[in-house]
């Protein structure tokens, strides 16, 4: 899988992976906190953050297995950094990524429009929610509340990972910095030129 | 005693395995004992075998305690299961035997999966760990060493944010009053810190490039890292802790 993909590629997902570790570990703060409030449900409006990295760099690369590898990368810099969640992040990291993978290779890594990044997100929601179930005992929750947080999870990972990831690719794409990519070979005239001033 | 080094000397791998097993092995039991020999086993193990600074973990485990808690109560009102013997009673609102049981496995689930993320970071060495995915789970040398080249810019990474935050700041920007505001604000952030990522990212995959790494794997390397018979021994502790609490809770519940 790895040989049709360059090095520049490869150490991109990295760099990237490190910064969003970085935006992911302090979202882990912030839920714990919460989450001795109103319960495991804290995390579930925000847990569309958590996939971002994959939903990115996915679309600026666009090659298959950019999503699960980039995912995974992060929660493997997540372990290294150190963290009180630990290698079992590793795990989950790879499960999201698979989830968000799993919407790109349905739609034969041809499309990459806002709704394949919503998609993507849904299914990296799925993905977490099934291993979610298993890991964290779900099943010893009340089905309604159960219904709720997996609704919000699903909400959050197409408006916080599919939107949102579009929203700070294309922003990217016009500071010029991506020329080189994948993303900027084939996007609409407007955003080449717009890169072109700003970058 | 030398001892006390054992978990820091061990294989990382063979640590991370470990982990993946003991966890997916905890998530199947519901009983409040399973989670509580096995969290008191770990602490006992990094006890006996590591060097663990406490304060830090006790600092470590406050914010994990939150999280246990909103477990506790989350599950008491909201169980699956409401059968068994009415135990407490407040305001037509009644917890069972049962709920309580699970509630209690679910807590101490946080904290057994806790113990054993704790005793990984407090002894692992994160270079080692992806050198020793490499060597003995064979992820590919482009991916391990992606991952290197990424965790070396974790301080650039961290020096650029506040740079870019003291820049906002001169500029006036950066005094948003509410959360959705500072959610928005963060691509005002993230933008150029990712930009300057790309950038670096290009400059050092040319540089590798340049220097004749291919991304083949290597028959020798410098620092091989290696299964020692010391390893093993760690590794049925583990595996007979993990058992005792299994079939100790079974039996004790």
């Amino acid at each position: 899988m790895l040989k049709s993909w360059k090095l520049k590629e490869v150490v991109l997902m990295s760099v990237f992976a490190v910064v969003f570790a970085v935006v992911y570990l302090l979202f882990v703060q912030v839920g714990n906190i919460w989450s001795g409030v109103i319960g495991p449900i804290a995390f579930e409006w925000i847990f569309g953050i958590w996939f971002i990295v994959s939903i990115i760099c996915a679309y600026i690369i666009r090659k298959p297995g950019a999503a699960v590898l980039s995912e995974t990368m992060a929660s493997v810099i997540e372990v290294m950094i150190g963290n009180a969640v630990g290698p079992r992040l590793i795990l989950s990291g790879i499960v999201q990524g698979l989830g968000a993978e799993a919407a790109f290779a349905a739609t034969g890594y041809k499309r990459y429009d806002w709704w394949v990044l919503c998609l993507a997100g849904v299914g990296a929601a799925i993905f977490s929610f099934a291993y979610g179930f298993l890991v964290s005992g779900y099943s010893a929750l009340d089905p309604s509340l159960l219904a709720l947080m997996f609704g919000l999870r699903v909400l959050s990972g197409a408006v916080i990972s599919g939107l949102g990831g579009k929203y700070l690719s294309d922003g990217l794409l016009a500071t010029g910095a991506l020329r080189g990519y994948s993303i900027s070979r084939d996007v609409p005239k407007k955003h080449k030129i717009k890169g072109e001033v700003i970058g | 005693m030398s001892s006390r080094t054992w978990l820091h000397d061990m294989n990382p791998a063979l640590k991370f395995i470990l982990v993946v097993i003991s966890m997916l092995t905890l998530a199947w039991f519901f009983n409040p004992w399973t989670p509580l020999i096995f969290f008191l086993g770990i602490v006992l193990l990094q006890f006996l075998f590591s060097r663990v600074n406490w304060k830090i973990w006790f600092l470590l485990m406050i914010p994990i305690g939150f999280t246990a808690i909103g477990y506790l109560w989350t599950t008491l009102l909201f169980a699956a299961d409401t059968t068994g013997n009415v135990i407490w009673v407040w305001r037509g609102f009644e917890v069972t035997d049962e709920q309580w049981k699970t509630a209690l496995s679910l807590t101490f689930r946080v904290f057994a999966f806790s113990s054993m993320s704790l005793l990984f970071a407090f002894t692992t060495d994160p270079v080692k760990f992806v050198m020793s995915l490499m060597q003995q789970l064979r992820l590919s040398p482009k991916l391990a060493y992606g991952v290197m080249v990424g965790y070396q810019f974790l301080p650039v990474v961290r020096e650029e944010f506040i740079l870019i935050r003291h820049a906002h700041r001169l500029r006036g920007i950066g005094k948003e009053k509410h959360a959705w505001q500072r959610l928005l604000g963060m691509r005002r952030l993230l933008i150029p810190l990712l930009a300057g990522a790309v950038r670096r990212a290009e400059r050092s995959a040319f540089a590798m490039e340049a220097r004749g790494f291919t991304g083949e794997r290597r028959t020798v390397y410098y620092e091989p890292i290696g299964i020692v018979g010391r390893d093993w021994l760690m590794t049925i502790v583990i595996i007979s802790l993990l058992t005792v609490s299994s079939i100790g809770g079974l039996l004790l519940s």
